[in-house]
């Protein structure tokens, strides 16, 4: 019963956009990753317009002071269990705009982190990259056969390996 | 004396063809149209989970069962909680008229003509109606700008689109002489006396189920998730199952009504496998135009999907009941066709 639990969570994971300032590029990026050239649905992967409905949580920008408060709002809305990923040099981070006064700096000072996908902007290739590492810790490959990423040149996607469901 | 227990009904009823098939039939309908969808994107679809993505839709459905389960404060607690678990229930008691393998679900196994009762007709037609006002209220209760705007797009449009839909389904029944599903499953196929009827019952049917181009009650550019906005959990896999098994009664309908049903060439003396197999195939031809129409048209925007039902659809549904009692007394029965 664990095993179809959580092997329905690591085929189906629906994910929510965040844009906490961004200047779009990431954003754009993102959005290729839902486009027949990479076709995310491959994995289950659904983009879902309701944080209700959302396991992942796809932040992107460097979190402005105001949007902080909204992003914490929004992923006290996702249902338990749920994942963050930073999407992004800026909102890993903060980047160029790390030490401005409006800028909070990073994903992870304001709510958990689980996976950090480094770029700016990353490819598309790195955040599959990097979504299907965030899936393979969820569920450990020894138990089962490891989800292949396509070929990616330039994936720096860095995991937390302590991920509880 | 002891009352004889039916374990043959029970089994239909909650084994085969009754709720387990019909789970899993739903089920496999949703990962077809997905694949279809996909192919006329040129995408491929879900590919990771069971052989070609397969068992994609029970993915999502046993993730969204064990996922946290809120309830925001403002909804209207016992309606948000229960709309989406009888909307279901009643949609699968629907789906249990339509006689799926030869025989409809409630009935212990009969000849096709004589299962069911003169009027099922009617009565499956009814519990679509409310399954879809339990969706409204669904919506409704759940106390979100974005679900109430749904909600009432849903009332809107199926109050609209009902009466299109009881005037068409009445087409096959005065042909055949009779309101029993039975009696217009083991008769003739329809699509051959009534091309015209069959036509705008898929139309009627596209609205009916809120799909493609008339999916204005969850325009997701619009609405965001429609009235499904405030659900997680469980009663979200409920509000998906619904839709699931709308698509599939709806379908199941069209077969039944107009495609002859169940009926094919039977081998080996296997009645119920035959039938069943006849049945689903007609089914997923039917699904398969259905998911061709809803991807390959843009949606309408409310006022021309209401002005659409009311001035176009209202009135050819009208006009084809008239062309049917015509063509059913002067030149079908007379010559005997399609009793």
């Amino acid at each position: 019963m664990a095993g179809a639990k959580t092997w329905a969570r690591t085929k189906s994971p629906w994910v929510l956009h965040f844009n906490s300032g961004a200047c779009n590029g990431c954003d754009i990026e993102l959005l290729a990753l839902l486009t027949p050239k990479y076709d995310v649905e491959r994995f289950g992967i659904k983009l879902e317009p309701s944080p209700r409905h959302a396991d992942v949580l796809l932040v992107t920008g460097c979190v402005t002071q105001q949007c902080s408060e909204r992003l914490k709002r929004v992923y006290d809305q996702m249902p338990q269990p749920k994942f963050v990923v930073a999407i992004g040099a800026c909102a890993c981070s903060g980047g160029v705009f790390e030490g401005n006064y409006s800028v909070v700096g990073g994903v992870d000072k304001v709510i958990p982190v689980t996976a950090y996908i480094p770029g700016c902007p990353p490819r598309p290739e790195a955040m599959i990259d990097g979504i299907i590492k965030l899936l393979n810790a969820i569920n450990p490959p020894k138990k089962q056969k490891q989800i292949q990423a396509p070929r990616a040149k330039h994936t720096t996607a860095e995991v937390k390996q302590d991920v509880k469901l | 004396m002891i009352p004889m227990i039916d374990f043959l009904l029970i089994f239909r009823i909650l084994v085969f063809p009754g709720f387990t098939f019909i789970f899993f039939l739903a089920l496999f309908c949703e990962w077809i149209e997905r694949k279809l969808e996909a192919r006329i994107q040129n995408r491929v679809g879900p590919m990771v989970a069971g052989p070609s993505g397969i068992l994609q839709p029970l993915a999502d459905i046993i993730k969204l069962m064990t996922k946290e389960d809120i309830e925001p404060r403002d909804t209207k607690k016992w309606v948000f909680r229960l709309a989406p678990l009888t909307a279901f229930a009643i949609m699968v008691f629907a789906m249990c008229f339509l006689p799926i393998d030869g025989a409809s679900v409630l009935s212990s196994g009969t000849a096709i003509a004589s299962s069911g009762f003169n009027g099922d007709l009617i009565i499956i037609l009814v519990f679509a109606t409310i399954a879809n006002f339990l969706l409204f209220l669904a919506g409704w209760a759940s106390s979100n700008p974005y679900g109430t705007i749904s909600s009432a797009r849903v009332l809107t449009q199926f109050l609209g689109y009902d009466i299109p839909l009881f005037i068409l389904a009445l087409t096959p029944a005065f042909i055949a002489g009779s309101l029993s599903i039975g009696a217009i499953a083991a008769g003739f196929p329809y699509i051959l006396l009534a091309p015209w009827a069959f036509v705008l019952f898929l139309i009627t049917m596209q609205a009916e189920l809120e799909k493609g181009p008339f999916d204005v009650p969850h325009s997701e550019s619009e609405l965001v998730g429609g009235l499904e906005t405030e659900y997680t959990g469980a009663k979200l896999a409920f509000l998906h199952l619904t839709r699931d098994v709308q698509l599939v009664f709806g379908s199941a309908l069209v077969v039944t009504l107009f495609l002859g049903g169940p009926s094919g060439p039977v081998f080996f003396g296997l009645d119920w496998l035959f039938y069943t197999l006849w049945f689903v195939l007609k089914l997923l031809i039917v699904v398969a135009i259905s998911a061709y129409i809803t991807n390959v048209f843009a949606r309408l925007r409310i006022d021309q999907v209401l002005t659409g039902n009311w001035k176009i659809l209202l009135p050819a549904s009208l006009l084809s009941l008239m062309l049917t009692v015509v063509l059913a007394i002067w030149v079908y029965h007379p010559f005997g066709i399609g009793v």
